[in-house]
C-alpha cells in the first residue's frame, strides 16, 4: 500500500503549493520583516477553507529557512497552563542549538471553550509578547470566540483553489504516477471538491488506485462530500429560498452568532434584492427583525426570539419577487469593520468634544458638530491661530496627535476615553482667558 | 474661540432677548428667583443668560454657588440622584440664600431622569434654583414645566447679529466687508454662535471678508446634511444611501434621533407624490417610536431610505 498522496506529495517548498501565491508573498514579506526586530503584528492569522495550503505554507517555510517549527493543533490540550508549557516557553526563547523558531498554531476556530479554558486570552497575550514569529490557521476566522484573537493579528486570506492553479498541478501529480487522466475528470473532482486540494488528492487516489487510467464517466462515480455549510450557504439560502420553512434553516446552516448573522443579511439584502420593491420590502422585514431583537435585548424577552429569525430569513426571502436571478459575491459585513477601524478615532473625539464642552458650555456630542468644523478649517488655513486655538481648548497629548497636531508635554494626565456616560461631567464656569 | 471671549459677562452687555433680561435683571436685583425653564433655538443665547444672571446675582465668584451640568452628557437618573442632589441639599452661607443649578439640554434627559429631577426640585426649592435650558420645550415633562417660570428665546435678529459681529470684527481688527457681514446675518439664521464662529473662521484665510469667503467657510464646515442623503436615496442608489447614513452615524456622531427629525421636516417638501408623503410620515413616526425602544439606528433609518428609493423609483416608471 503506497502511502495516502496527500503526505506523499505534501510540498516540502513554498513554489510547490497550488494557488494562493499572493498569499504566500505577503507570509515571506512578513516573516522578512523580522529580520529588523519584532514586527508591528507579531503573529498571522491564515484563513480559509479546509484544504486551501494554510498549514502546509507554514511548514514548507520552516523547511526552506531552516526553522525549528514548533506547532500545537487542536489535537493537542489547548487550555491555558498546557498553551504555556509549550507554546509559551517557545515564544521566549530559541532551541538548543540556537536555531530560530516558528511557532504554529492550527485551528485556532477549534479551540473549546468548555474545555481549553483561557486559550484564547494565553494566544492573544503570547501573540503580544513573543519573540520568535507565530503564525495561526483557521477555517472560520469570524467565529466570534476568536475576535480577541483577529484584532491581534495580521489576516491573511487562502482562497479555495480554482481550476487553473489545480488542474495543472494534478496533471504533474498523475503523470508521476502513471496516470493518464481525462482533463475533464479533474476539472469534475476539483468542482466537486470546491477547490480543497486534500480531498481533490483523497478522491483522486481512491479513483485511480489500481488503474491506470480515469475517464470523466468514472470520476462523476465517487459520491459529493458532505460538507458543514458556511454563512454563504446561509446567506444564498435567506436570499433565494421558496418557502418560508425552507428560509429559516438559514441561522442553522450559519454557524455565526445571531448578531453576526443579522449584520450579514443586512450588509448583503441591497447587493442580492436590487429590485426597489424587494429591496423595500427587506428592508422593512429586518428593520422589524431588529425591532424583535431591541426588544429581546431590553426585556432579556427571550420568548421572541423565533419571531427574529423568523422575520431575518423568510422575511428576507419572501421579499423577493422582481429581483433576477444573478449570482452575485456576498460582503462581509462592512459596518462591522467600519465601528473596529474607527474605535480609536471615535475615543479619541469623544474626549475632544469633552475639552470644547468645558470651555464652550455645551454637550460634548454638540461640541463637535458645532465648533470642530470650524477649529479644523482655521488649523487649515492659519495653522499658528489654530495651535493657539487648540492650546486653549485644552487639549492633551492624544487628541493633539489626532488634529495632527506635535503634542505638547502633558501637564495633565491624560483622561481615560472610556465611554463613561454615568459619570456626571461637571463643568463650571471658568473666569474667561484670553482667546487667541 | 471668539464666541467664547466674547460672550456676555453681565446682563446689562446681553443686546437681545430685551423682554427675557429685562425680566432676568429683576431677578438680580431683588435676589430672587424662580426655576426656569430657558426654550429656544441653539445660539439665541440660553446658556450665555444663564450664565449672566450668576454672575449678577453672586458677583465675581460665582461659582461656588452656581453648577452647569450639560444633560446630554449627564442625561441618566443617577446623575440626578446623585451629583444634582449632592449640588441642591447644601446650602450657602452668601447673602444670597440659594444656589444656581443649570441643566442644559435638558431635553435630552431621559424621562425618567426628568421625574427624578421633579421630586429633587421639589424638595431643595430653598437651597437651589435649577435653569433648565433645551431647543424644544415640548420635550420637558409638564411637571417640570409646571414648576418652572418659562423663557422663550427667539432667533437674533438680523440687526442684532450684524451688530455683535461688527463689535467682534472692530476689536480683532477683521476687515469685514458690507456683503460679507450681510451675508454673515443671513445665513446664520439668528445663530450668534454660528455667526462668530464662521466670522472667527473666515478671518484666519488672512484676507478681507467678503460674501464669497462667507460662503466658502459656511460649504466647507457645514456637516453633510440630510438633504444630500435624502437626495441620493430618491435617485435609487440605496447602497450609497447607506454608506452616507452609516458615515454620519459613525464618523461625524450624529444621533439617529436627530438625523429622523430632519428626514421628517424635509419630507412634506420632497419632489414625490403627495400620496407616498403621508405614507412616509406615518413610517417615519414608527421608526421613531423603535428608536425610543432601542432599535438600531443603522437598521431602522436605512429601511426609510429603501422605502424612499421604492417610491421614487415607482415615480419615475409611471
Amino acid at each position: 500500500m503506497s502511502p495516502p498522496w496527500t503526505v506523499k506529495y505534501r510540498p516540502k517548498r513554498l513554489d510547490e503549493i497550488a494557488g494562493n501565491k499572493a498569499a504566500i508573498q505577503q507570509i515571506i514579506d512578513w516573516l522578512d520583516a523580522w529580520g529588523k526586530g519584532p514586527p508591528k503584528k507579531r503573529a498571522l492569522l491564515l484563513h480559509g477553507p479546509p484544504g486551501t495550503g494554510k498549514t502546509v505554507s507554514v511548514e514548507a517555510l520552516a523547511n526552506e529557512r531552516g526553522l525549528d517549527l514548533v506547532e500545537i493543533n487542536a489535537s493537542d490540550k489547548r487550555n491555558r497552563d498546557a498553551l504555556e508549557r509549550t507554546i509559551g516557553s517557545a515564544t521566549r526563547q530559541s532551541d538548543l542549538f540556537g536555531r530560530a523558531r516558528l511557532i504554529l498554531v492550527d485551528e485556532v476556530d477549534g479551540i473549546n471553550l468548555a474545555e481549553d479554558r483561557g486559550a484564547v486570552d494565553t494566544i492573544v497575550k503570547l501573540v503580544q509578547e513573543t519573540q520568535s514569529p507565530v503564525v495561526l490557521t483557521a477555517n472560520d476566522p469570524w467565529d466570534p470566540k476568536i475576535g480577541a484573537i483577529r484584532n491581534a493579528t495580521m489576516m491573511i486570506e487562502y482562497k479555495r483553489l480554482g481550476l487553473r492553479d489545480a488542474i495543472p498541478y494534478l496533471k504533474r501529480i498523475c503523470q508521476s504516477e502513471g496516470v493518464q487522466a481525462d482533463e475533464q475528470a479533474l476539472r469534475l473532482i476539483v468542482d466537486r471538491n470546491q477547490g480543497d486540494m486534500r480531498s481533490i488528492l483523497n478522491d483522486l487516489q481512491a479513483l485511480t488506485s489500481g488503474r491506470k487510467r480515469l475517464t470523466y464517466d468514472e470520476a462523476s462515480w465517487l459520491g459529493f462530500r458532505d460538507r458543514k455549510a458556511t454563512i454563504f450557504e446561509a446567506l444564498r439560502t435567506v436570499f433565494s429560498s421558496p418557502t418560508c420553512l425552507q428560509a429559516r434553516r438559514a441561522t442553522d446552516l450559519a454557524g455565526v452568532d445571531l448578531d453576526m448573522f443579522f449584520e450579514w443579511v443586512y450588509e448583503n439584502a441591497p447587493r442580492q434584492l436590487n429590485d426597489p420593491r424587494d429591496l423595500s420590502r427587506a428592508m422593512n422585514a429586518l428593520a422589524e427583525a431588529d425591532l424583535y431583537r431591541a426588544r429581546i435585548k431590553r426585556n432579556q424577552a427571550w420568548e421572541l426570539l423565533p419571531y427574529l429569525i423568523e422575520m431575518e430569513t423568510a422575511g428576507v426571502a419572501m421579499s423577493r419577487e422582481f429581483t433576477k436571478p444573478a449570482w452575485v459575491p456576498m460582503k462581509f459585513p462592512e459596518r462591522v469593520m467600519l465601528l473596529s477601524r474607527t474605535r480609536k478615532a471615535r475615543s479619541v473625539e469623544a474626549e475632544l468634544g469633552r475639552s470644547i464642552g468645558a470651555r464652550c458650555h455645551i454637550s460634548s456630542k454638540r461640541a463637535i458638530s458645532h465648533y470642530m468644523p470650524y477649529v479644523r478649517y482655521i488649523l487649515d488655513m492659519d495653522p499658528p491661530a489654530g495651535e493657539r486655538l487648540v492650546e486653549w481648548l485644552g487639549v492633551t497629548g492624544e487628541v493633539m496627535e489626532y488634529l495632527g497636531l506635535k503634542p505638547t508635554p502633558a501637564e495633565k494626565p491624560v483622561k481615560k476615553t472610556g465611554r463613561d456616560t454615568t459619570k456626571a461631567k461637571v463643568t463650571k464656569p471658568r473666569r474667561r482667558r484670553k482667546t487667541a | 474661540m471668539w464666541s467664547e471671549k466674547y460672550r456676555p459677562a453681565t446682563l446689562a452687555e446681553m443686546r437681545n432677548q430685551a423682554d427675557i433680561v429685562s425680566r432676568l435683571r429683576r431677578f438680580a436685583e431683588t435676589k430672587a428667583m424662580p426655576h426656569c425653564l430657558f426654550a429656544g433655538p441653539p445660539g439665541s443665547g440660553k446658556t450665555t443668560a444663564a450664565l449672566c444672571l450668576a454672575h449678577d446675582l453672586f458677583g465675581e465668584r460665582f461659582m461656588d454657588a452656581f453648577m452647569e451640568l450639560n444633560a446630554s452628557d449627564a442625561r441618566g437618573i443617577d446623575v440626578v440622584r446623585t451629583t444634582v442632589k449632592e449640588f441642591a441639599r447644601i446650602a450657602t452661607i452668601s447673602e444670597v440664600p440659594f444656589k444656581i443649578l443649570v441643566l442644559d439640554e435638558a431635553d435630552n434627559m431621559t424621562a425618567d431622569a426628568q421625574h427624578a429631577l421633579r421630586r429633587t426640585m421639589e424638595r431643595y426649592t430653598y437651597t437651589c434654583r435649577f435653569i433648565l435650558s433645551c431647543n424644544y420645550s415640548g420635550k420637558i415633562i409638564e411637571p417640570i414645566q409646571s414648576r418652572c417660570a418659562i423663557f422663550r428665546f427667539v432667533p437674533l435678529s438680523e440687526q442684532d447679529v450684524a451688530g455683535y459681529l461688527t463689535t467682534v470684527a472692530e476689536k480683532e481688527h477683521v476687515r469685514l466687508e458690507e456683503s460679507g457681514l450681510h451675508a454673515l446675518t443671513v445665513a446664520s439664521e439668528g445663530d450668534l454662535r454660528k455667526a462668530i464662529n464662521t466670522l472667527q473662521a473666515g478671518a484666519s484665510a488672512g484676507k478681507p471678508i467678503d460674501e464669497k469667503l462667507v460662503y466658502e467657510v459656511i460649504g466647507k464646515t457645514k456637516p453633510s446634511d440630510v438633504q444630500d442623503l435624502l437626495e441620493i436615496a430618491t435617485k435609487g442608489d440605496f447602497i450609497k444611501a447607506r454608506e452616507r447614513l452609516r458615515s454620519m452615524l459613525i464618523q461625524q456622531g450624529l444621533s439617529g434621533k436627530d438625523i429622523l427629525k430632519q428626514i421628517h421636516s424635509e419630507i412634506l417638501r420632497m419632489p414625490i407624490p403627495e400620496k407616498n408623503k403621508i405614507e412616509l410620515i406615518d413610517a417615519t413616526g414608527e421608526i421613531d417610536y423603535r428608536l425610543i425602544q432601542g432599535a438600531d439606528e443603522e437598521v431602522q433609518l436605512s429601511s426609510l431610505l429603501a422605502r424612499l428609493a421604492l417610491t421614487s423609483s415607482q415615480k419615475r416608471s409611471s
